[in-house]
């Protein structure tokens, strides 16, 4: 249950694009259509999912001052995420050439953009300053990732019906997709409050 | 690589057009926000106050640079295969360094930063930088370039900051040693709502504070800075 | 595309050096940053008295060897659930986080007696959750330990502008002074009250936009300060005795 309610939080309430506005170049970059934004925003659901639970082992028997080598090394943290997440998405990119061409040919080139995507070491971030437990991680992971895909999936679709709009040219493209997340982050922001917990509870 | 090498110490440390210009078109023309449109995340999040935008600009300056610096300097010897990693680590090692300082030399600043001192590791300009430039560039012109890339997003962020205090708290520097005060509902500030006739319909304006005004704020300098400069302007 | 061994030889050598230039300049820093995170805390703690610092100044004013200087002239102790001075630990030894995952009966809790122109002051630590995390804050009550002299909060992650207004705008903060967490000898704590306080003694006017915030100020407060009231009775009876 705790499960779920981390994920739906992760996913609408906290929406990593919306309410925090992280991984905001990829997410600019490629949302000029629908069909690219599908792709991209499946593989950063994929890595979300597999880099919080091992940075989230990392964290807890590699760096903190409990875990297997008895020293402080939250210093590190940094370095360490990072080099987790670099190294799953070059990981995730040959398994995936190897076992699934059809679906390399869809992610392929955006999971090098993945690296560099702030929503994946933003996740992690968040993960160690909120103190979440393995399940949790996993959850947010999934749920953040989720959350992700569907504001790309939203502003990818606003941008492609927007082309029809008369537009002024100056602000045409880039400065009206910046102004329409502004307002989906503001829409978003009537989520906020908003307690799984409490739902499911039946209060 | 012998080639490269002895035009590498032709140019070192030249500063003639070519590098002015390494510095200069990223502030206008190719501006790593407004035109590039990297690194937007932390442009976001810190910017509600001018003085944790300027610290954290000088962060990304910072970075951007050395970076830039180390990755020129190593990219002779760096694997092919582990490229990305290699720049990765260099970024994040720089990025430590960075919150190391600011835990030392101002704390609460480092409290209000938080986790987008992290963040800068993903900033887009800094790989983006070193991909398409430090690895092909002498270590000087490489400097230079991170330099001017660091330079044209903090002016945006600091931009962004000014507007979004100024509106949001009537203030500037809030935070800082230098703190002005503007305009509110007391005897502190410059303009004081409360005994002023002109100035007592005014309130400020929450919408600034959220981060979402910063995608305005920025839209809408984007559509300025189009206006004047016709060739940026996106054609699709 | 080199050989296998040179990239493991080069990544050995990178991360060796980086580990080796990071951790001297960690230890180089340590103590400085532990310092400067210790007086962080306590300028927060302090600005709960602001009002009565020495000289009419700001916390802001004070610098970090006067801050130093306050805490350690403070008396400091730390009490249990019932009331009892515990021995051997100082208020800020306690890290309320942690405390605050323990079981309710095991908790520690720091008091801070602030002394100036024979005046006391006790500055009491409360912590509770906001709408997206943790939020917590100083109150510092009056010598007859129910009105209070001054409070302020602070918060993990609040809405910029809405939940964070209690932190950002000290004029939340202000309305607290004079209030009285106790009617008649009965505790009622303080409450925010969404659209304006009603009650003038018990109740602070709400923030509009942050409801789910400011309910959990109230009910922080409510319950952070009942965690105090076994020793707030002790000192009480105490100073009856005094008085006889």
């Amino acid at each position: 249950m705790e499960f779920l309610n981390t994920f739906i939080k992760a996913a609408f309430v906290e929406n990593l694009v919306l309410a925090y506005f992280l991984g905001m170049c990829s997410y600019l970059a490629v949302s000029k259509s629908v069909s690219t934004a599908f792709g991209l925003g499946l593989a950063v659901i994929f890595v979300l999912g597999i880099t919080m639970p091992i940075n989230w082992l990392i964290n807890e028997y590699l760096l903190s001052e409990s875990g297997l080598l008895g020293m402080d090394l939250t210093f590190l943290r940094f370095i360490l995420f990072i080099a987790v997440i670099a190294s799953m998405v070059q990981l995730v990119e040959m398994v995936v050439e190897k076992y699934s061409p059809s679906l390399y040919s869809a992610l392929g080139i955006f999971l090098p953009l993945i690296t560099v995507n702030c929503a994946i070491l933003g996740g992690s971030l968040f993960m160690v300053s909120r103190e979440y437990n393995f399940s949790n991680a996993l959850a947010f992971g999934l749920g953040g990732g989720f959350g992700w895909f569907l504001a790309i999936i939203a502003i990818a679709a606003i941008r492609e019906k927007i082309r029809y709009s008369n537009v002024p040219p100056a602000l045409r493209g880039l400065g009206m997709a910046f102004i329409l997340t502004g307002l989906m982050g503001i829409a978003f922001m009537s989520l906020m409050g908003i307690d799984p917990a409490a739902l499911t509870a039946g209060k | 690589m012998a080639e490269t090498a002895v035009k590498e110490k032709e140019s070192v440390f030249q500063f003639g057009n070519k590098e002015r210009k390494l510095l200069s078109d990223p502030l206008n023309d190719n501006n790593p926000i407004t035109v590039q449109v990297l690194g937007i995340c932390s442009a976001l999040a810190v910017t509600s106050l001018v003085y944790p935008s300027l610290v954290m600009a000088i962060a990304v300056i910072f970075v951007t640079a050395f970076s830039s610096l180390f990755t020129s300097l190593l990219r002779n010897y760096i694997p092919k295969q582990v490229r990305m990693i290699v720049q990765l680590v260099i970024i994040a090692t720089l990025v430590t360094v960075v919150e190391l300082a600011l835990k030392y030399l101002n704390y609460p600043v480092y409290k209000q930063l938080s986790v987008y001192i992290g963040l800068i590791i993903t900033n887009c300009i800094v790989m983006g930088r070193l991909e398409a430039f430090s690895m092909a560039n002498t270590p000087w012109r490489s400097f230079l370039d991170g330099v001017g890339n660091g330079l044209g997003y903090g002016i945006i962020l600091v931009m962004v900051g000014v507007v979004r205090e100024i509106f949001g708290k009537g203030s500037l520097f809030a935070g800082s040693p230098i703190e002005l005060k503007i305009i509110g509902p007391n005897a502190d500030y410059l303009i004081n709502t409360v005994d002023s006739a002109m100035f007592a319909w005014y309130a400020n304006n929450n919408l600034m504070v959220l981060p979402a005004s910063a995608m305005f704020i920025i839209g809408i300098m984007i559509w300025i800075q189009r206006s004047y400069n016709t060739k940026l302007v996106d054609v699709s | 595309m080199e050989s296998t061994r040179y990239v493991v030889i080069f990544i050995l050598i990178l991360t060796g050096a980086v580990a080796v230039g990071l951790t001297g300049m960690r230890e180089a820093t340590k103590s400085q940053a532990a310092l400067n995170e210790d007086i962080f805390n306590k300028r927060a703690i302090l600005t709960a008295v602001e009002d009565y610092l020495p000289d009419g100044q700001k916390v802001s004013q004070l610098t970090d060897d006067q801050i130093v200087e306050i805490f350690s002239g403070m008396e400091q102790p730390v009490v249990n659930m019932q009331g009892e001075i515990l021995d051997g630990v100082q208020a800020e030894d306690i890290d309320m986080a942690k405390e605050r995952k323990k079981a309710e009966e095991d908790r520690r809790l720091p008091v801070y007696v602030y002394e100036t122109g024979g005046q006391k002051f006790y500055i009491l630590s409360v912590r509770g959750n906001g709408l997206w995390d943790e939020i917590w804050g100083s109150v510092a009550l009056k010598s007859d330990l129910s009105t209070v002299a001054g409070a302020t909060f602070d918060h993990k992650g609040e809405t910029p502008g809405l939940g964070a207004e209690i932190k950002d705008n000290p004029s939340f903060a202000e309305q607290f002074q004079g209030k009285e967490i106790y009617d008649d000898g009965e505790y009622v704590s303080i409450k925010v009250r969404k659209g304006g306080a009603k009650d003038p003694n018990h109740e602070v006017d709400g923030i509009s936009g942050a409801t789910v915030t400011a309910d959990g100020v109230s009910e922080m407060l409510y319950r952070g300060l009942k965690y105090y009231e076994p020793y707030l009775e002790k000192i009480k009876q105490q100073s009856l005795l005094l008085n006889q």
